[in-house]
Parts: structure tokens; C-alpha cells; sequence
């Protein structure tokens, strides 16, 4: 069954379409929210209410505007984004993940979209990508992002602007656009 | 609409931020207040966004602990039964400044009825959430305000789109407010030179229902805010900003009622 089918039963309040779709995208759902809040206990805690979240928000699920993957992964990651903002000692190191992310080649669990992703993420400066992930993941200002790589705000902001937009370029091309 | 590329230029580094979510309210409210009168940029938004949101893609996945999937069950049995988000004029309680659920509510009962089916109490759900100490309703609510604020001004094209000027007491602009006509609709305040910082309610008012939809911080002489109303937005006919001890600032929408 597709992801809108499951979403559209969710929306009528239909719990098996809901638990088809929690075994669907468990995994991602809590690897992101571990990333983020690097604690397996609390990132099991905004895994759930992520799909808590989803099951509310189903009937407002727009299949023209995204994937039901990368909505449910938005959802998830604004959740542990506010975890860690209240929680400041949950934080692991977000410069060492967004690292890590950027560098590791294909997981095992990975799907093909993702190695797209992972290759445009590959081609960008280091300093551009870590700054474009720390934004995405972990929600940080760009200000923060300054902090934490040691360089100005006006830097910062350039690193994750330019980064994005050209991320952007690339992914168009890759999907023929 | 005209564009002012000065402008765009200068918002593009904040536009950025909004796409990966991460802005500070300030820059946010900026950049929507610039998106309601530029195309270019809200293009150029949702590429940017679309972008952002496949990097989430990236983040490795992991089999979370056997019992996952029931405690999820058990969480939604329990949520529901705290009843619907959605407020608005018929209850006069305020739309969305409790929980800022942007509604999405089933209006056919079917989801309640299945709740009711349900042995599990929503307390368990509750207590879970305590125990683990964990505070949600912080900054989420309004990043997924300003997102499906974001996702209503590019479905909606402008096409429904109302604004009207604050005022302070003198008459002196301090700002704007924005509606939206969506599924739900759309108030966003945005303050560029309050007279005094501190916390201002968002009251909205039609012919029949006054309600608060959300509270605008303002740090310094900006700040940015909105929640979703159950009205149309053709009759709301006056948004007001209040705070303790400061003359309330208005803004009083045009009558587009008949149109
Ligand atoms: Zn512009």
C-alpha cells in the first residue's frame, strides 16, 4: 500500500493504516531523532510523538507538495530540534554528526534518493555542508553555526545560503529538470 | 506586485534559514513579510525548501526498541482523547495559541468513535510524557506555523491573501498583519517598530467572535507571530495587538465581505 493510501486512512482515524505506517518508517523516523538528540531513550520519545504527530496532521498531508518520507522526517526533526533546545545537555556534538553524515558513503539502509543526496552533499566544501546540516538537522541559527565553526555570522550565513542554493543546482539536474 | 530586488537581495541569506527551518523568529517573520509581496522569492522558497527537506533524507536509519510500534498506538489512542485541537469562533476559546496544532482534525467523527473503541487511558500517554521530562510545546509550534504558513502562501498564490497596516495610538504604522484563506486560515502579525518590547496577544476579531491566536514576542522593536482561525478571513475586521500597559496597536481590515 502507498504512503497517501496509508496517510488517507490515517486520516479517517484507521489505527492499521497507522501501524502499517509506523513499521514503514520507524526506522528513519528514530535514526533522525537519534542524530539529533544522541540519547536512545529520548530519541525513542520524539520518534513517537513525531508519529503522534502524523496521525493528527494526516488529513493535512499534501502528496503535491512532498514525500510522505520527507514530511514525516520535517515533523520529526522540528521535535528533537525542541528537545535539544530545552535539554542543552542532551546535545551530542552537532559539528561531529553533521560530520559524520556528510562524509559516511551509502548505509546499508540507505535508499537511492539518499545517495543523490549524499553525493550533490559530497561535491560542496566540507565547511559548507557541515553548516547546511547543522541547519536542516539540528535547527541551528546561523549565528550558532558561526559559534561552533569558529567564523563570523556574515560567513555563516553565506556557508549555509550558498551551500543550499547550490545543492539546489545539482539535485535539479540529477532529477532532469 | 512590484518587487524591491534591494530587498531581495538582502533577505536571501535569511530566506536560506527558512527553508532548512532553522530561522530566528525575527528573520522569519521578515522574510514572510517580504513574501507577500514578492514571487520571485516565494519560487524561489519553495525550491530551497524542497531542497532542505531532502537532506533530512541523510540521516541514518535505526530500528528503534521492540515495542515501538504499540506505545505509538497507545500514545494516539490517548492523544485523541484529549479532544480536537481546532478552536475558533464557535467556541470562542482562541484558535491555535494552546497547542498551535494547525487543525486537521476528521470533521466526521470517525476517528473519535475509534477512539472510544479503545481500553488504553490517556493518562498512560501522559505520564509517559512527564516522566521522561521532556517539554514540547517550545519553539515547534510556531517553525510548523511559519512552514504551513509558508506552504499556504504558495498554494495560495497571494490569491487569498488580506493584509492591512498596525497602528499605535497616534496612527504611526508599526507594522502588518497578514491573512490567509486556507484549510485552516492564516493570521500572522508582524511588528517592525513596537513601541515597547514585551509580550503582545494577538486578538482577532470578526462581527461575532473575538479570540487570542497567539502571543508575539517582541524583543527590541520587532517580533513575528500568527495562529490559524477558523473564520474566513474576509470577516475578520480587525487584528489587535495588546500587551499590559501599552495602548493596544490596531489593524482593521478592509470590508471585502461583499466581493
Ligand atoms: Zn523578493
Amino acid at each position: 500500500m502507498s504512503d497517501e493510501a496509508l496517510l488517507a486512512g490515517m486520516a479517517t482515524g484507521d489505527a492499521d493504516a497507522m501501524a502499517g505506517f509506523v513499521r514503514r518508517h520507524q526506522a528513519r523516523v528514530y535514526g533522525l531523532a537519534l542524530s539529533v538528540v544522541g540519547v536512545p531513550a529520548v530519541a525513542e520519545e520524539v520518534a513517537q510523538e513525531a508519529f503522534v504527530r502524523a496521525w493528527r496532521h494526516a488529513g493535512n498531508y499534501d502528496p503535491r507538495r512532498a514525500q510522505a518520507s520527507t514530511w514525516l522526517l520535517t515533523i520529526t526533526r522540528n521535535v528533537a530540534i525542541d528537545v535539544v533546545r530545552v535539554r542543552r545537555e542532551l546535545a551530542t556534538d552537532p559539528v561531529a554528526v553533521a560530520e559524520m553524515m556528510t562524509t559516511a558513503a551509502s548505509d546499508g539502509d540507505r535508499v537511492e534518493d539518499c545517495d543523490r543526496v549524499a553525493a550533490a552533499l559530497r561535491e560542496l566544501p566540507s565547511e559548507q555542508a557541515t553548516a547546511v546540516l547543522l541547519s536542516v538537522h539540528f535547527g541551528l541559527t546561523a549565528r550558532e553555526i558561526g559559534e561552533r565553526q569558529g567564523v563570523p555570522l556574515g560567513t555563516a550565513k553565506t556557508r549555509i545560503r550558498t551551500g543550499l542554493s547550490r545543492l539546489r543546482t545539482m539535485l535539479e539536474v540529477s532529477h532532469g529538470e | 506586485m512590484a518587487n524591491d530586488p534591494n530587498r531581495c537581495a538582502e533577505l536571501a541569506e535569511s530566506l536560506a534559514e527558512v527553508a532548512t527551518g532553522a530561522a530566528s523568529g525575527p528573520d522569519r517573520a521578515r522574510v514572510l513579510d517580504h513574501l507577500s509581496e514578492c514571487d520571485d522569492c516565494r519560487a524561489e522558497l519553495e525550491r530551497l525548501s524542497r531542497v532542505a527537506d531532502e537532506v533530512l533524507l541523510l540521516a541514518p536509519s535505526h530500528e528503534p526498541p521492540a515495542g515501538f510500534e504499540s506505545a505509538v498506538l497507545e500514545r494516539i489512542a490517548g492523544s485523541d482523547d484529549a479532544g480536537p485541537e481546532g478552536t475558533g469562533p464557535d467556541d470562542g476559546s482562541g484558535a491555535g495559541s494552546d497547542d498551535g496544532h494547525a487543525g486537521g482534525e476528521p470533521a466526521d467523527g470517525t476517528r473519535r468513535h475509534w477512539v472510544r473503541g479503545l481500553v488504553l487511558a490517556a493518562a498512560a500517554a501522559v505520564i509517559g510524557l512527564a516522566g521522561a521530562g521532556i517539554v514540547w510545546q517550545t519553539t515547534s509550534d510556531e517553525r510548523e506555523l511559519a512552514e504551513g504558513y509558508r506552504k499556504t502562501l504558495d498554494i495560495a498564490d497571494g490569491q487569498y491573501f488580506s493584509a492591512a497596516p498596525v497602528r499605535d495610538a497616534s496612527g504611526e504604522q508599526v507594522g502588518h498583519v497578514f491573512l490567509y484563506q486556507g484549510e485552516p486560515s492564516w493570521v500572522f502579525a508582524v511588528l517592525g517598530d513596537a513601541p515597547a518590547p514585551g509580550v503582545y496577544d494577538v486578538r482577532v476579531a470578526t462581527d461575532d467572535w473575538t479570540g487570542d491566536v497567539a502571543s508575539c514576542d517582541v524583543e527590541a522593536k520587532t517580533g513575528g507571530a500568527g495562529g490559524t482561525i477558523n473564520a474566513d478571513i474576509y470577516q475578520v475586521r480587525e487584528v489587535r495587538l495588546v500587551a499590559p500597559d501599552t495602548p493596544p496597536l490596531i489593524a482593521t481590515l478592509p470590508d471585502r465581505s461583499g466581493e
